[in-house]
């Protein structure tokens, strides 16, 4: 089965006028410009590199995106719904996983993560996910695979957010308040994404 | 990103004033006949009826009043904001994801973001220990439940099936059942009727037709988004509003932080913290409806000389035999477009494996659901639960539009190991959060494995392969568990605290067992069960 999407010719951007107008103004943030105050550029390309393996994703404009909803995520005082006793609140969490995945990558090829090929820096995260990578300064197995699914949470939150990627799934997207008329098995209503012709 | 923040945070909210401050309280520095804490599906009732029968009742709310039009969106990230995200320390062999898995923060409750399934609970799920040997009986029947049941489905209009064929109730809803059903629902159904078991169209606490100035649902999918056409009952937009027109007083972004208890022992009102400062009502009787891990806190947090070990906790069971839901997600891909962001998440069930058959090699069982599902939900929790991301993820997402879902609501028996305590971290009012710890026992693997298995044979007969699982949980109850006996119970009957007369304890956490229904639907019943009881000792 390929990457590619079914439905290439669909772009749900172009319903947004269908939408309620809250919808709307919420989903148009998404695609930028973005003002960075808390994450370094050094912390926006270890999230999008990190991003670019976990949601399998390339542009960098949804890369930006997510980027950016980790740095709103971790600015925001409301709590993080669940944390394990002994694991840093997750900004901390977060922050200082990056640096350590960065240390790991130096002590492992002599290079910054950044630095890896992409295929390396997948390695590491399927490591970091079942706990894989050495276990020092506090970085036990349950603390890299908590730093994993807080990573990966966010992250494809934010990917699966983006109007792009809606488009490519084929995914109809905000429906109100139009709602839809043909729900059952195989009718679609007019406006609704439809395979191309030849896939 | 300057998301803009819609929400108006008036705080006090009675006889069409409603104001962002404090300073001109209804019943601020009175004595009230009762007051709730939280508003959620429990404590609407409860104001709803309280107010109705003349009472005078304040109900505080940790979160917002939210207005459907404005602060609700058709969107998943967006509405992470409904929940109750406040971290709470998870532990156990299976830890529990809290935030929008869990709880709601605002009027309403978790009745804005869930998913509206209306069930009854069967006659056997309050007989557990009669008929299975296994954890305890309730103090009441369904037989007692059963007029209350009648009385809330009537009041919000559930639509259901003609016939519905599982538990004491047959039918017929007060709405018709919802037509049609989604693709999913249908390929869920076709399955079933493939291999012999019983489906229908699900029982909703959504319209199936306009009533009370609301219209019918349009069939958009975000029910657990919050419902922008209010088609989708909450106590938001029924009980709250009405109660507020029956005199009820509402306080809102406001938390509780403490039960407050005269020399006597017995209660005389709370303390709540609004923008930073502290404040007190005076009540006669109050109710707690925090649901089953703020209630259990609330209670250990009022921890005072009288009781030191918390209120209402002489049996040492507050916080005890919290039970969830096991609610594994099944997948599996079609030749065909599915389309499971289509019309109402669950349009179709099935609760032919809901009673005890000990050929199966467990007690108890679970209903199942044909579950919608959309991006973010189902690629978030492929991720994080079950393993699945990078380009494994992307290639399932792509073809999204391709997999059908059955979801599992597996009844989990109450153990007292898994529970609710104080841990020694504090929140920003100083308050030590809430330590839950969880883990499946083994008749409750046995159910989920049995579950899995006929979700997968379900969608295999229904033409599906490639089937993957998720892991998930779904739903709180317990934590202050109603019983006759106040040593091996928190609450009696009318869930009123054993220990102390004026405190009533109201919401999912009196529940004894869990059963394999949704339970909202027993919650607001118990609830206006309380209230009537309330409302007779007060006549007295
Ligand atoms: C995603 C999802 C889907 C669901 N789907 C279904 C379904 O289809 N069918 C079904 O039957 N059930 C469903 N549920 C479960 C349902 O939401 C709960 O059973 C129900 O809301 C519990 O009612 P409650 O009154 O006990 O608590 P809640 O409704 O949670 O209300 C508790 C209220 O108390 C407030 N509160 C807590 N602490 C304080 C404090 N200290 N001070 C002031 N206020 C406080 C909270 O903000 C909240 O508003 C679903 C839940 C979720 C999360
Ligand atoms: S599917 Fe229906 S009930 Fe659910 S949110 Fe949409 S309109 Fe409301």
């Amino acid at each position: 089965m390929g990457l590619e999407s079914l439905y290439p010719d669909y772009d749900v951007l172009a319903l947004q006028d269908e939408w309620d107008a809250n919808t709307r103004q919420i989903v148009k943030q998404r695609l930028g410009p973005f003002e960075f105050k808390l994450l370094s550029h050094w912390q926006q390309g270890m999230i999008k590199a990190l991003a670019r393996q976990l949601a399998c994703e390339g542009r960098d404009e949804v890369l930006t995106w997510i980027a950016f909803h980790v740095e709103t995520e971790l600015g925001k005082p409301q709590g993080e719904a669940q944390r394990k006793p002994g694991i840093p609140p997750r900004k901390e969490l977060i922050l200082a996983g990056l640096d350590a995945l960065d240390n790991w990558a130096k002590a492992k090829f002599f290079k910054g993560f950044l630095s890896l090929k992409e295929a390396q820096q997948l390695e590491f995260l399927q490591l970091l996910e079942v706990g894989g990578l050495p276990q020092e300064e506090g970085w036990d197995v349950e603390r890299q695979k908590e730093l994993f699914k807080k990573l990966a949470g966010l992250v494809i939150t934010a990917h699966y957010s983006h109007p792009w990627v809606w488009s490519e799934i084929g995914y109809g997207g905000p429906a109100y308040p139009r709602g839809y008329v043909r729900v059952e098995l195989g009718l679609v209503d007019p406006w609704e994404p439809k395979q191309a012709e030849w896939s | 990103m300057a998301e803009k923040v819609s929400v108006q945070h008036n705080c006090d909210h009675y006889d069409r004033e409603r104001h962002p401050h404090l300073r001109k309280r209804k019943y601020g520095g009175q004595e009230v006949d009762a007051v709730i804490v939280g508003l959620g599906a429990a404590g609407g009732v409860l104001l709803y009826e309280l107010a109705k029968a003349g009472l005078s009742v304040v109900g505080i709310e940790a979160g917002p009043f939210w207005d459907p039009q404005t602060d609700f969106a058709s969107d998943e990230l967006h509405a992470q904001s409904l929940a109750w995200n406040d971290t709470r320390l998870s532990t156990g062999q299976n830890a529990l994801q809290f935030g929008a898995n869990n709880s709601g923060r605002g009027v309403g409750g978790g009745t804005v973001h869930f998913t509206g399934v209306f069930y009854r609970f069967h006659e056997s799920d309050f007989r557990v220990r009669t008929l299975d040997g296994a954890a305890e009986d309730w103090p009441i029947t369904y037989a007692d439940l059963a007029p209350y049941y009648a009385k809330i489905e009537e009041e919000i209009k559930v639509s259901g099936p003609r016939e519905f064929p599982w538990g004491a109730f047959h039918g017929p809803y007060p709405y018709p059942e919802r037509s049609p059903i989604s693709g999913n629902a249908e390929i869920f159904r076709r399955g079933c009727a493939a291999l012999g078991i019983r489906s229908t169209v699900a029982p909703l606490a959504i319209l199936s037709a306009p009533f009370d100035g609301r219209p019918p649902c349009i069939n958009r999918g975000f029910c657990n988004q919050g419902c922008l056409p209010n088609a989708k009952f909450s106590t938001l937009i029924h009980h709250v509003p009405k109660a507020i027109g029956l005199g009820a007083e509402v306080l809102t972004d406001c938390m509780v932080t403490r039960i407050l208890v005269d020399k006597g022992g017995r209660v005389t009102g709370v303390e709540f913290n609004h923008d930073g400062q502290f404040y007190a009502q005076k009540a006669k009787v109050v109710i707690v409806s925090a649901f089953a891990v703020e209630t259990p806190r609330l209670l250990l947090n009022s921890a005072c000389s009288q009781f030191p070990e918390g209120l209402a906790n002489s049996s040492g069971l507050v916080g005890k035999y919290l039970m969830p839901h096991s609610g594994h997600d099944v997948y599996a891909r079609f030749d065909q477009e599915i389309r499971l962001y289509k019309g109402t998440p669950v349009l179709a069930v099935s609760q032919d494996f809901y009673e005890t058959d000990l050929s199966r090699g467990f007690i108890r069982g679970y209903s199942l659901h044909a579950h919608g599902a959309r991006p973010v939900g189902m690629a978030v929790k492929a991720a994080t639960n079950a393993g699945i991301w990078g380009k494994k993820l992307r290639e399932i997402m792509l073809h999204w539009n391709f997999y059908a879902r059955i979801t599992l609501v597996g009844e989990v028996l109450p153990e007292a190991t898994n529970c609710v305590t104080l841990s020694e971290e504090k929140d920003e009012y100083g308050l030590p959060r809430a330590q839950v710890h969880f883990a499946y026992g083994e008749n409750d693997q046995k159910l989920i494995a049995h579950g899995i298995q006929k979700c997968q044979e379900i969608l295999a007969a229904a033409g599906g392969r490639d089937a993957f699982v998720v892991p998930d949980s779904a739903h709180l109850m317990g934590g202050c568990r109603m019983g006759k006996d106040p040593s091996t119970s928190v609450v009696n009957e009318f869930c009123r605290s054993h220990d102390i007369p004026n405190l009533y304890i109201c919401d999912a956490s009196v529940f004894v067992t869990s059963g394999a229904a949704n339970p909202t639907e027993t919650v607001m019943a118990l609830a206006a069960r309380t209230a009537d009881q309330i409302i007779a000792q007060g006549k007295r």
